[in-house]
């Protein structure tokens, strides 16, 4: 038995309970299947109808599938974690593994390790279903796609924690943010869009979010440009940035649960 | 008898509530404690400090030598704690979620699965090993939390109402489960409970807490003598109806 240092085997038993979860779990399957091949057709096709009607768009199929492909990667990383996290409280699981040595890092890791996993098999739907369905390669991007996918999911798991933290103050009731969260940052980081296309009211957060600079970058190289690497070095320091304020944010959270005994409402 | 678990002092405040005030407690190493009182009294918030789940305002709690909460990693490897109220995760069997559970007390591959095989022995439950937990009832639900506290051999096992809404043959074999684990294994053992006889029959010393604070602290037999009743059930009966209960007796 561990003695109060840091366990693998801890660590692994986190990942293994929401391996074991993730067998039986029908929304999570859609996440990882139905979710990924429907934004693929829904965004492919809209981008043949625009191709269709102006061949010389730039948002057509490949812009459009780029985007959401991408996209997933964010969707993916955030979704898991943030899921993994509140599979405990759903099942009022909480008090229970708070009540034993597991600590909070080795939770945090134990919940990555399948996050990540979890991010790599719906990469595989996403991206064999855009090749499938369009014939889209998503590796014809070339290695720009190492940073932004690292931007990407770096962000992703940034919202995780800022998931978990709302979740952590304002109990079951902030689950609703834990989606909201993404879909907010889908509408403002401009996936298939430049930034200028948006309502002006947005942009300063847009050009917040290391997001923006990723799927801005990404058209640049769609579009035959040379790799922005200003627009990736801001993106990754950003990321960067923005998982360790969530780090702080969830700390502090966490010591507010135990201050004010939050941890009744899920008990 | 060494002290296991050390409680100085603990006082909580929720908003202009004042849940637990100035708590002193102690478990010596196998002894039997039941921590009593009525609904609001603060049994559970005292446990929820003890376990590290609620930061008190002021006080200290050490357990086995280890403080919390800087040392609460080490000390939970110390205590088993189940809840009568807390259901095993869903969408796991009950094998998974035990091997979950002995994997967060960092025993795996073998010495796991005998603890479990044990556990689940000693409880009378292994045919429900392969269930899911939410197919299980709740007095199933019970013992398999039972399992999952003693899974690590603690050397203090904390129940909050582990019988509550039990029908009375499965908290009769929660009972004797529990009485094996103590008498076997030496397992100390702080039991909250609105079950006074299963409490008179399960513990050496009783804690009374009303209003936040301890008001009686001894053997069943001298609590129920210092306020005049025959059992515990009549003390509990006149604390809980009484405004003066705070003042206390001890």
């Amino acid at each position: 038995m561990s003695v109060g240092q840091f366990s693998w085997r801890r660590t692994w038993a986190v990942s293994r309970r929401q391996f074991a979860v993730l067998r039986r779990s029908l929304p999570k399957w859609f996440d990882l299947s139905v979710w990924p091949l429907l934004d693929v057709v829904l965004w492919g096709a809209l981008g043949a109808y625009v191709a269709t009607n102006d061949a010389g768009s730039r948002a057509g199929t490949p812009y459009l599938l780029a985007g959401i492909v991408l996209f997933h990667v964010l969707f993916q990383a955030h979704i898991a974690v943030a899921t993994g996290f509140m599979e405990e409280t759903w099942t009022r699981n909480l008090l229970n593994v708070m009540a034993t040595p597991l600590r909070e890092a080795e939770y945090a890791l134990g919940l990555a390790i399948y996050g990540f996993a979890k991010l790599a098999m719906g990469m595989v739907t996403v991206t064999l279903s855009a090749w499938v369905v369009y014939r889209f390669d998503t590796s014809s991007l070339g290695w720009v796609l190492v940073p932004i996918v690292l931007i990407l999911m770096l962000t992703g798991w940034a919202l995780a924690q800022a998931s978990i933290g709302l979740l952590l103050r304002y109990g079951p009731s902030a689950e609703i943010l834990t989606y909201g969260l993404i879909f907010v940052t889908m509408a403002v980081s401009g996936v298939f869009n430049p930034v200028d296309a948006l309502p002006g009211a947005l942009q300063p957060f847009a050009r917040l979010l290391p997001t923006m600079y990723a799927f801005r970058a990404l058209r640049t190289v769609q579009a035959g440009g040379a790799t922005p690497w200003d627009d990736v070095a801001v993106g990754l320091v950003g990321a960067v940035v923005a998982a360790a304020l969530s780090l702080v944010y969830v700390v502090h959270m966490l010591r507010v649960f135990r201050d004010r005994g939050f941890v009744t409402r899920f008990s | 008898m060494g002290d296991l678990l050390v409680a100085r002092g603990l006082r909580k405040r929720f908003k202009q509530v004042t849940a637990v005030d100035g708590v002193d407690l102690t478990v010596g190493v196998g002894e039997r404690v039941g921590l009593l009182g009525a609904n609001g009294a603060g049994k559970t918030t005292t446990l929820l400090m003890l376990l590290g789940a609620i930061t008190p305002d002021e006080g200290t709690v050490v357990i086995a030598g280890h403080h919390l909460p800087g040392a609460r990693s080490r000390a939970m490897e110390e205590i088993g704690f189940a809840a009568g109220y807390l259901p095993m995760p869903d969408r796991l069997r009950v094998r998974e979620a035990l091997r979950f559970f002995a994997g967060l007390y960092a025993i795996d591959g073998r010495a796991a699965e005998e603890a479990i095989a044990m556990g689940l022995e000693r409880f009378r439950i292994a045919h429900l090993a392969e269930r899911l937990c939410d197919e299980l009832s709740s007095g199933q639900r019970t013992l398999v939390g039972l399992v999952k506290a003693l899974l690590h051999r603690p050397k203090l096992l904390v129940l909050d109402e582990p019988t509550a809404s039990l029908d009375p043959d499965v908290a009769l074999r929660v009972r004797q489960g529990l009485e094996e684990t103590c008498r076997e294994d030496g397992t100390a053992l702080l039991v909250t409970s609105h079950n006074m006889v299963e409490v008179e029959r399960l513990c050496e010393r009783v804690v009374f807490m009303a209003k936040g604070r301890v008001v009686a602290d001894d053997t069943p037999e001298a609590v129920a003598a210092a306020y005049g009743h025959a059992t515990l059930e009549g003390v509990f009966l006149e604390l809980a109806a009484d405004p003066r209960a705070e003042e206390g007796v001890a």
